[in-house]
Parts: C-alpha cells; structure tokens; sequence
C-alpha cells in the first residue's frame, strides 16, 4: 500500500515540474534573456560615461569616457573601446577590448603619457576598473556560463535569482541575487554575499531610460557595504546602431582615436 | 603652635568615639562604592593632552591615510616559510581574521590577499592575487618567493628578506577590541596544526596586555604592600590591636582616594594605578610616630587619655609638615603637562592630607578606646629597645657621625661631584614595548620579529602642499563671468560661493560639466573653455604627481636608507617605480619614475586597476596635495627615533622643500618621543618648584634660612646621588624614573624635619652639643629609621610586579629612601657641627 503511494508520487512529480516550466522561463533562460538585455542592445553602440568614486571617508574622483562598442553576433564577442578624458591627466588613455564569450577576453592597454601600448594579461577580472568601486567584469559584463542560476523568487514585476560560481575559487562572493525586471530584462539590483552570507557588495541601476526602443540603464551605483565608499556611474549621449565601421576596433585606434565617432554633439 | 585647634580636635575624636568609627566607616563605604566604576587607561597616546597639536596631527594623518592601529600577526619557520604547509596555515589565519568582527578587511595585509603585478606573457602586464589559493608543491611556492622579491613595497614588510618570516597586518576599528581579536586570532592559531613558530604583536595588543597586568599589580602588590607594613608594624610593637589602628587608616585613605579618583570619572592610567601602593606607607608613617611615642611614655605614665593628649601636643606640628612637604612634592607633579602623571599627583597629593586628617582624629580614638587591659598586654609585651639590633647599630652610627665631621662633609662633597658627574651622562630613553619584562611573550614577539622585518615600529613623514590653489580658481571664475549670459552668471556665483565652502575642484568641474551641456549656444562654448583651463589648474595643483618631488622622496628615503637607523621606507614613489617597471620591460633598468606628471598619473591609474585600489591612498590623498612616506623601524626606542628625527631635520636644511611645501612627523614611535620630551621638561619644572617650595617651608617652620637650607641637604644629596649612579651604570632615563624625581623630594625631606625638629628641642633641654647628639641617636633616630624602613620596605613589593616600571619605581623609591634615611643621620649632624655656633647663635637670638 505503501509502496503504491509512493510510486504513484514519483509518476506525478516528472508532470508538475514541466508544468511549471511552461508556465515559467527557466532561470537560465531569465539570465540569458537579461544578459542580452543589458550588454547587447543594439548592433553597435556608444555613450559617454562619467564615474564618481567616493572613498570611505568621502573623498570623490572623477573618470570620464567615451565606450565604443560593436557586437559582432549577439551574446556572442563583442569589441570595445574606452576613451578617457578625465581627469585631464589621463586624457586620451585607451582600453581596448575583445570580449569573448568561449574564452578570456584580449585587452590592451594604450598610456600616452608613456607613449606605451600594452596588452593586458588575461588574469583576474574581478579587479577595480580603474580605482572604482566596479570590476572589469562589470562593465563588459560576467559570463554567464561561468555560474550556476535558480529562480529564488519571483513577484508580478520582477524574479529574483540566485547565481552561484562554479568555480568558486575563482572569485570572493559565494553567491550572488539579481533581480531582473520582468518588463525589459534589465538587473536592477544585485547583491554579493561573501562567506558569512554577509552582503558585502550591492549594485543597483538607479535610472533606465528607453534609447532608441531600447531600455538602457543610465544611472548605477556600486557600494562597498564593509569598508564604506561608493562609485556611482552614468551614462549619456548614448546613441545605438551608429553603423561603428569593423576596422577601427583595431590597434590604430589606440595611438589614433577615430575623432568623428567620440564627437558627442552629432 | 595652634594647641587650643589640637586640643579641641582632640576633645572630639576622644570623646566622641562612635561618631569617629561610624563616621570613618560610613565615607570609606560611599567612597567603596565607586570603586566598580573604574576604567581603564592604557593608551600611551593619552601621556599627551587631547588638544597637544603633535597629537592632533598624528590622528589627522591617521585618519587622512587611513592608517589603523594593526594587530601584527608573525610566522616564522627556520627552514624558511616558503614551503605549502606554512603558506597554506598563513592563508587560512587570514581568511579567519578577515570575517573577525572589529578587522578592517580592506586594509588587512598578508601574502594572501595583496597583488602580484607582473609581467605575464611576453608584452603583457599582469595583476593577480598573489596567493589566492595555497601553492601545491615547493616549486610553486618558491614562485610566490620570487614574485615577492621583485616588489618592494611587500618585500621586508609581509616577508622577511631571509624569507624565515612572514606576517599579517590586522587593522582594527577600535583598540578596546583588540584584546578579543588577539585572542580569537591566537585560539584559531592552535587549531591550525601548523609546526611554525607564531607570534602576535602590535601596540594595541601591547595596550591591552598593559591594562590586565595593571590589574595583577593593583591585586597583588598593593595588599602584599599591605602585608609588609602590616609584619614591619608588628615587629615593632608586637600587639595586634595596637597596630591594627594604622592598618585601618591605611586601607580607609586608599579607598577614599581611589573612589574618588573613580568616582570623579578619572580613568585608571599606569601612574594612577600605583596610587595605593604610594598612600599606604606614607598614611602609616605618622601613625608610627604617634605609637612609638605613646608606646614610650604609656610605660611611664598609666593614662591613654593623657598621654595621647601629650603626644599629639607634641607631634602635631611637625606631621603637619611633614604631610604638607609630602604633598607639594606630590603636587609638583601638575606642572608637568602629562596628564596622567597630574592626576597621579593631585590624588596621592590629597591621599597624604586626608592620610594626615584620619591620623589626627582616629588614631587618639581608637588608642583612647582600647581597654586597660589591652594596653597592659601591649606595654609589657613591646620589646626592649636596648637589646633590638637596631638601637647599637645606631649608636655607632652616632658615634661615626660624631667624630670627623670635616672628612664625612669632605666625603660627601666628594660623592656629590661624582654625582653631578654622573647626572651629565644621563641617557634620556625610553619604549613602552620595554615597560613588559625581557621574557614577556610580546617582548619575545617583538625582538622576533623585528630580528627578520624591517620593523614593526612606525613612523609616517606627512608632507603638504600648503599653496593655496583657491585663489586662482576663484580669478578665473570671475573673469570668465562677464562673458555669460545673466543665468550662467548665477550659476558661477553659486559655485563661487561653494567653493569658498569647501567645495573640491573635482566636484566643480563636474557641476559645471552638467551645467555647461544644458547652456545656451555661446554660453556653451565659453563654459568648455573655462572647464579646460580649470582642468589645468587642477593638474598643476596636483603636487604630489609632479616627478620633481617624487624625486625629493625618493632621494630623501635614500638619504634615509643611508644611515642605517631606518628599517625601511615606503612611499608613493615606490610604488610608481614598480608600476612602471612592469608597464616596459620587467627589468630592473626600469625601476624608475617616469618623466613627466601625466606619466605618473596614467601609471597610478593602472595601480588602481587591481584587487586593492584604496592603497593608494595610504600615501597619497586623492587630491595629490599631500603625500606619506612610511618608515619602519627595528627599534621603538625614542632615543633611536630621536635620531632619525635629527637626520630628517638636517636632510631638510640642506636640501629644502618648494615653497609652501611642509612635512611633519606622525606615528606612535615619534609620539613617544614628544611626550616624554614633555615629561622631561615639565619633571625639570616640577622638580625646581618642589624643591624651593619646600625649602620656604622649611625656613618658615625652623623660623631660621641655615635651618631651612640644611634641611635640604640630604635629600639634595640622596637625589643627586641616586640620578648620578642612574647615569654613571647607563640605565635609561624613563617615565617612571623622571616622574620620581620630584615626588622623592617631599618624601625624603620628612626625616629631616623630625631630625632637627628633635634636636633643637633636645639642644634647648641638655645645652650640650655632645650630649645632644648622643640622645639624637636613641629614641629619635629609632623613630626615623622606623620609618625609613616602613617606606622603603612598603615599596619592595613593587619588585615583584609584572611591569618594568612599576619594578623601576620599587627599586628607586625603596633605595631613595633607604639612602636619605642614612645620609640624613650622618650629614645633619657633620653639618651642624661645623655650622654649630651660626646655626644656634640665631636660634637663640
């Protein structure tokens, strides 16, 4: 008798489970969806970024630069480049880079004030993006193969999900929440939590605009919760589908910065 | 002298027993009361008053470059601590110290969680964790030694350059925590398995272990202080009951004074805790007085009553002043600006009044009360005096003082010139790590780890531009106005305004940025070209960017490195070079600044790029108008930190800032060095002003200036004596030994008072110089020397404290009073012999 009850729970169980599935994306699903959402809008596209940092005892910086970025299949590689033009110190400083998705990414590196290209070392993403509270990571964005997502919750506007690395040495959270805005995909909130289950690190998109009928975020914050400081990052003058030509995605451009694609007032 | 006051005290405390013990019982318990509240002070910072500008500028600087108090954690293995057992415990101690609550993690620094900057593949530059996951075989941990190697800013500060020692920086929010997170630390260290030899350290560390040890002292040697006077007392009059009186006083004083100190919310400091073992034999030493009298005379005449009444009559006089004199010594002590040594000072100075209060009125009580039958007991059982070792000793020493007056003032001037000899070559010197014993386990700790490291001592070098950048700023906002339209206008008045708030040039720009792309056509363009020419004031008001005073820094620690005083330094520029060294070839041909202050800047920003960007900012503000040079130190000794600050000084006058640049000294190794040069200069003071105070008395209470002055003398002596031996055997001139100079000095000056009090008196009865001095040499000598032994002996379980400086001031005091106790029997009377018909012509005048 017994054993009949639970056959018959385990014959069940297989039917609920696609059940829900139907009537629910799958988290992986939600995260690709997203990641579309926030990394490839458009074909190609541009905008002027200006980063505040400020330090645990209030002391701001400022970073301002222009990204170029062209994809060349969605979520799939991408080319970058990020013109620095503040502070006037590191003006025409170069990044250059080459997202992968299958393998590490190819950055260089271009400081006129040493004359020096430089190609950058595979290595660790998760590094400060020039002194901010930002990783590389977040800025090309992290690739979503490398963690392992389910659904935590899920409201009427947005689902929660749980992200959790596959190779955990990798990095220093032991998860992470996002949430994700069922309306257009974007994270709007994604919080770190290191060993202690401790969140330690909160993200937060603070303002989207749509650009050109695509849902852009344009105001984000980054906080460091344990030892204080913040970097607050927005974007403007963003412009997609610019028709970005292939070849100055190049070396060149480093020493050479296409001027007619940086002049904002077009 | 005010007998009508004596008696009429007297009249109360013996007639009015009850209302004395009830009274006495009923403050001592409100005073008891307060003892639970105390609080406890181990700071050394706290030596220097809160506003004490040396002091605000260290906290300044600690707080501009976020430099914390660190708990310094130390492995050492002498095969080397580059093997994967060692480095992987080091990793594991540190992840375990990172969740600590109280830690700061960011700032927190081991091998585990610095940056590799590296040279990856050919062309390319590299910043990884250096060690984010324990070496899996020897090879692979001599990787980590090699990479360790190539940074100077990690090499001899997180790993030893013999590589036998590696160490953990845990910075901590709050000193008072630090006691738990040692601990926490230590216990997660046993549990670690690791066959290394390990070591925690650092000043707050230190500072804690100060706090509990201060406790051991006050729990054990002030009660066995207790026992001794208490075994001294007995072995002078051989009668519990009898003694119990001064017992009773002696605990009432310490703990009306210690509550009150309490009580008035003083905290507990190192000088202050010794405040019960200095009150208990100074509250006895009149009561001893008055028992030995009353003792004397109860076996002549049956009546307590009247022979305490002839007692006091006869001593109130000279307790006075022997209390008054004590207590200035004690007083002098608030001319010092150490606020701690003031406190100290001020209370021991009211616990001597109070002391000399209770005695005057509890004392005829309690003897007054005691049963005939006690007092029987107690008169029949004291010893006699004739046949204690004591009293023939004395008479010797009478008969020595008696003859050769000229070769004993002969050999005591003699002393005097070695003494004054020896006070020349006085080493001024101290360090607070050596206020533990030499087999302490943080001095331990400290000797290890400073034998492999460049230093655990710190001190900062804070340089700033001081130029004021503002002014020009302000210039061009107003030129550029009246090129605006009437709303742009507004808006520059408003940043104007902001700016003269304090608003920085970074933010500036930003709002005119935001405010510049909503401006009309031509307001538009003026604005852009405002912000170019703000942006270029604010590149030149970047001092610290500038190549030219990278390079007066990198010369300066050079300098530094030269003199071998200095462990090592650390400066932005270390920094730069390395950067730089890995942005070209990796090699050493480029360890070296670039050429111009956009290099430097562009180089700064890729140090920003790894896993700790906010290190930076240890040495630099973010404004780059004022910069850290760090220097280690292997010694904490001020007198080698003196040193450097000489070098430093004599760097500067030959090779001087820019304009408006300044650099001053922060960090707790200078600290040290201020206030004891405070104490040094205040203890001069007190010691000068203590010392003609008391000699004014002195010829107020003889009513004579040969008296007054002679009294003097064997303290004179005695204290140049002792600071004399101090310089001639080379011990360090410290805080304990400076702060007793002063308070010697009223101590000491007791024994001649009753000394010539007594043979005036004697001289006045027998007219006979011989004879006087032959009865000086009985009962008042005994008297004297009672005492002497009380104190001095009162001292000495201060020898078995825990901390040096409470042994430091066990030693010197018993010593100092043993001394003047001696000189003051054998110099008085040498001296008054010589000085007999001027010193009694004037007495009889």
């Amino acid at each position: 008798m017994k054993r009949q009850i639970r056959l018959a729970l385990l014959m069940t169980l297989p039917t609920i489970f696609a059940g829900t599935a139907m009537a629910q994306m799958s988290a992986t699903e939600i995260v690709k969806k997203a990641e579309l959402a926030a990394y490839y809008a458009g074909d190609d596209g541009r905008s002027a970024a200006r980063m505040l940092i400020t330090d645990a005892q209030g002391r701001k910086q400022m970073r301002q630069f222009i990204i170029l970025r062209k994809d060349q299949s969605d979520g799939g590689s991408q080319d970058m480049l990020v013109f620095f033009s503040r502070p006037a110190d590191v003006k025409d400083t170069v990044f250059r880079v080459v997202k992968h998705t299958d393998k590490d990414d190819d950055r260089w590196l271009y400081l006129p004030g040493l004359d020096l290209v430089k190609r950058i070392s595979a290595g660790d993403k998760r590094t400060s993006f020039v002194g901010s509270h930002f990783f590389y990571e977040d800025v090309s964005g992290r690739n979503t193969e490398q963690d392992n997502f389910t659904l935590l919750s899920e409201t009427d506007s947005a689902y929660v999900l749980e992200g959790k690395p596959k190779d955990p040495s990798s990095v220093e959270f032991t998860r992470y929440e996002v949430t994700i805005d069922k309306e257009n995909f974007l994270p709007t909130q994604i919080r770190f939590f290191n060993a202690q289950d401790q969140e330690y690190r909160h993200v937060e998109a603070l303002k989207i605009e749509t650009i050109q009928g695509h849902p852009t975020v344009t105001h984000s914050k980054v906080e460091d919760l344990i030892n204080g400081g913040s970097t607050e990052m927005q974007f403007r003058f963003i412009s997609y589908d610019l028709g970005l030509p292939e070849d100055i995605f190049t070396e060149r451009s480093l020493r050479t910065p296409p001027r007619q694609w940086l002049d904002l007032k077009d | 002298m005010s007998s009508k006051l004596v008696d009429r005290l007297l009249d109360l405390s013996i007639n009015r027993r009850r209302w004395v013990y009830w009274g006495l019982l009923i403050i001592t318990l409100a005073f008891v009361a307060q003892l639970p509240h105390i609080q406890i002070d181990t700071d050394p910072e706290n030596m220097l008053l809160a506003d004490n500008p040396a002091r605000v500028f260290h906290n300044q600087a600690k707080q501009t470059f976020a430099m914390h108090d660190a708990i310094v954690v130390g492995v050492v293995n002498q095969q080397g601590i580059y093997n994967p057992q060692t480095l992987a415990a080091l990793i594991a101690q540190t992840d375990y110290a990172s969740q600590l609550d109280g830690v700061i993690p960011a700032d927190m620094m081991s091998l585990a969680n610095v940056d590799n900057i590296s040279q990856g593949e050919p062309g390319t530059i590299r910043f990884e964790w250096m060690m984010k996951t324990p070496p899996a075989d020897i090879t692979q941990a001599k990787l980590i030694e090699e990479n360790i190697r190539r940074l100077p800013m990690l090499l001899n500060t997180l790993v030893s350059e013999d590589g036998k020692a590696a160490a953990l920086y845990v910075p901590i929010k709050d000193k008072n925590q630090s006691y738990a997170i040692a601990k926490a630390l230590d216990s997660h260290i046993q549990t670690l398995d690791s066959q290394d030899e390990w070591h925690i350290t650092g000043l707050p560390v230190a500072e804690d272990r100060f706090g509990y040890e201060m406790f051991v002292q006050m729990g054990i040697s002030a009660p066995l202080a207790g026992l001794t006077i208490f075994v001294l007392l007995f072995v002078f009059f051989r009668n519990v009951p009898f003694i119990a009186a001064p017992m009773i006083l002696a605990m009432a004083t310490v703990l009306i004074t210690m509550g009150l100190l309490i009580g008035m919310g003083f905290t507990v400091h190192i000088m202050s805790s010794m405040i019960a073992i200095f009150l208990m034999p100074i509250a006895v030493v009149d009561s001893v007085h008055i028992l030995s009298e009353f003792a004397d005379r109860y076996r002549q005449n049956g009546d307590a009553k009247a022979v305490i009444r002839q007692v006091m009559g006869h001593l109130f006089t000279p307790m006075l002043f022997t209390s008054i004199t004590s207590t200035v010594g004690f007083l002098s002590l608030m001319l010092t600006p150490i606020p701690p040594v003031q406190i100290f000072g001020a209370f021991v100075g009211f616990g001597i009044m109070l002391a000399f209060a209770l005695t005057v009125v509890f004392i005829p009580a309690y003897l007054s009360g005691l049963s005939p039958k006690t007092l029987e007991k107690f008169s029949s059982s004291l010893p006699d005096e004739s046949k204690s070792w004591l009293t023939p000793a004395l008479y010797r020493l009478g008969k020595l003082a008696n003859s050769h007056a000229r070769l004993w003032l002969l050999g005591f001037a003699g002393l005097f010139a070695v003494s004054v000899y020896g006070i020349s070559l006085i080493q001024i010197n101290d360090n607070p790590v050596r206020w533990f014993k030499a087999d302490h386990e943080l001095r331990i700790a400290d000797k290890v780890l400073n034998s492999h490291f460049a230093g655990t001592y710190n001190a900062f070098l804070v340089l700033k531009d001081s130029n004021d950048w503002q002014a020009e700023v302000q210039q061009t906002l107003q030129d550029t106005a009246p090129r605006l339209s009437a709303d742009s206008q507004a808006f520059l008045q408003t940043q104007h305004e902001a700016l003269s708030q304090g608003q920085s040039l970074t933010e500036l720009v930003l709002a005119l940025d935001d405010y510049s792309f909503n401006a009309a056509g031509k307001d538009s363009e003026v604005l852009l070209e405002l912000i170019s020419t703000l942006e270029t004031l604010q590149s030149q008001s970047k001092t610290f960017l500038s190549p030219e005073m990278l390079n007066y820094m990198v010369r300066l620690q050079d300098h530094l490195a030269s003199t071998g005083l200095v462990g090592k330094s650390n400066s932005l520029a270390d920094i730069v070079k390395t950067v730089n060294r890995e942005l070209f070839s990796g090699k050493d041909e480029d360890f070296c600044l670039p050429g111009s202050s956009d290099a430097i800047a562009q180089t700064l920003l890729q140090y920003q790029s790894s896993h700790r960007p906010q290190d930076l900012w240890h040495f630099v503000t973010p404004d780059y108008r004022q910069s850290l040079i760090w220097l280690q130190l292997t010694s904490g000794d001020n007198q080698d930190m003196t040193a450097v600050m000489d070098k430093v000084a004599d760097y500067l006058d030959a090779n001087p800032l820019p304009p408006g640049l300044t650099m001053d000294w922060a960090g707790k190794a200078y600290l040290n060095v201020i206030w004891q040069k405070e104490m040094v200069a205040g203890m001069l003071n007190s010691l000068i002003s203590a010392f003609v105070t008391v000699m004014l008395m002195m010829m107020l209470l003889f009513r004579s200036f040969w008296f007054g002055l002679l009294a003097m003398l064997p303290l004179t002596l005695t204290i140049s004596f002792i600071y004399g031996l101090i310089g001639l055997v080379g011990k360090d001139y410290d805080m304990p030994i400076a702060v007793l100079s002063a308070l010697t000095l009223g101590l000491s000056v007791d024994f001649a008072i009753h000394f010539i009090e007594r043979l005036r008196a004697t001289y006045a009865q027998y007219r006979d110089w011989h004879k006087t001095l032959e009865v000086m040499f009985e009962e008042p000598a005994r008297a004297i020397s009672r005492n002497a032994i009380v104190i001095a002996m009162g001292f000495t379980p201060l020898l078995f404290a825990p901390l040096v400086p409470y042994i430091t001031v066990g030693v010197f005091l018993a010593s100092i009073m043993a001394i003047s106790a001696l000189v003051t029997l054998l110099v008085l009377p040498s001296a008054m012999t010589l000085l007999k018909s001027r010193l009694f012509k004037t007495n009889a005048a």
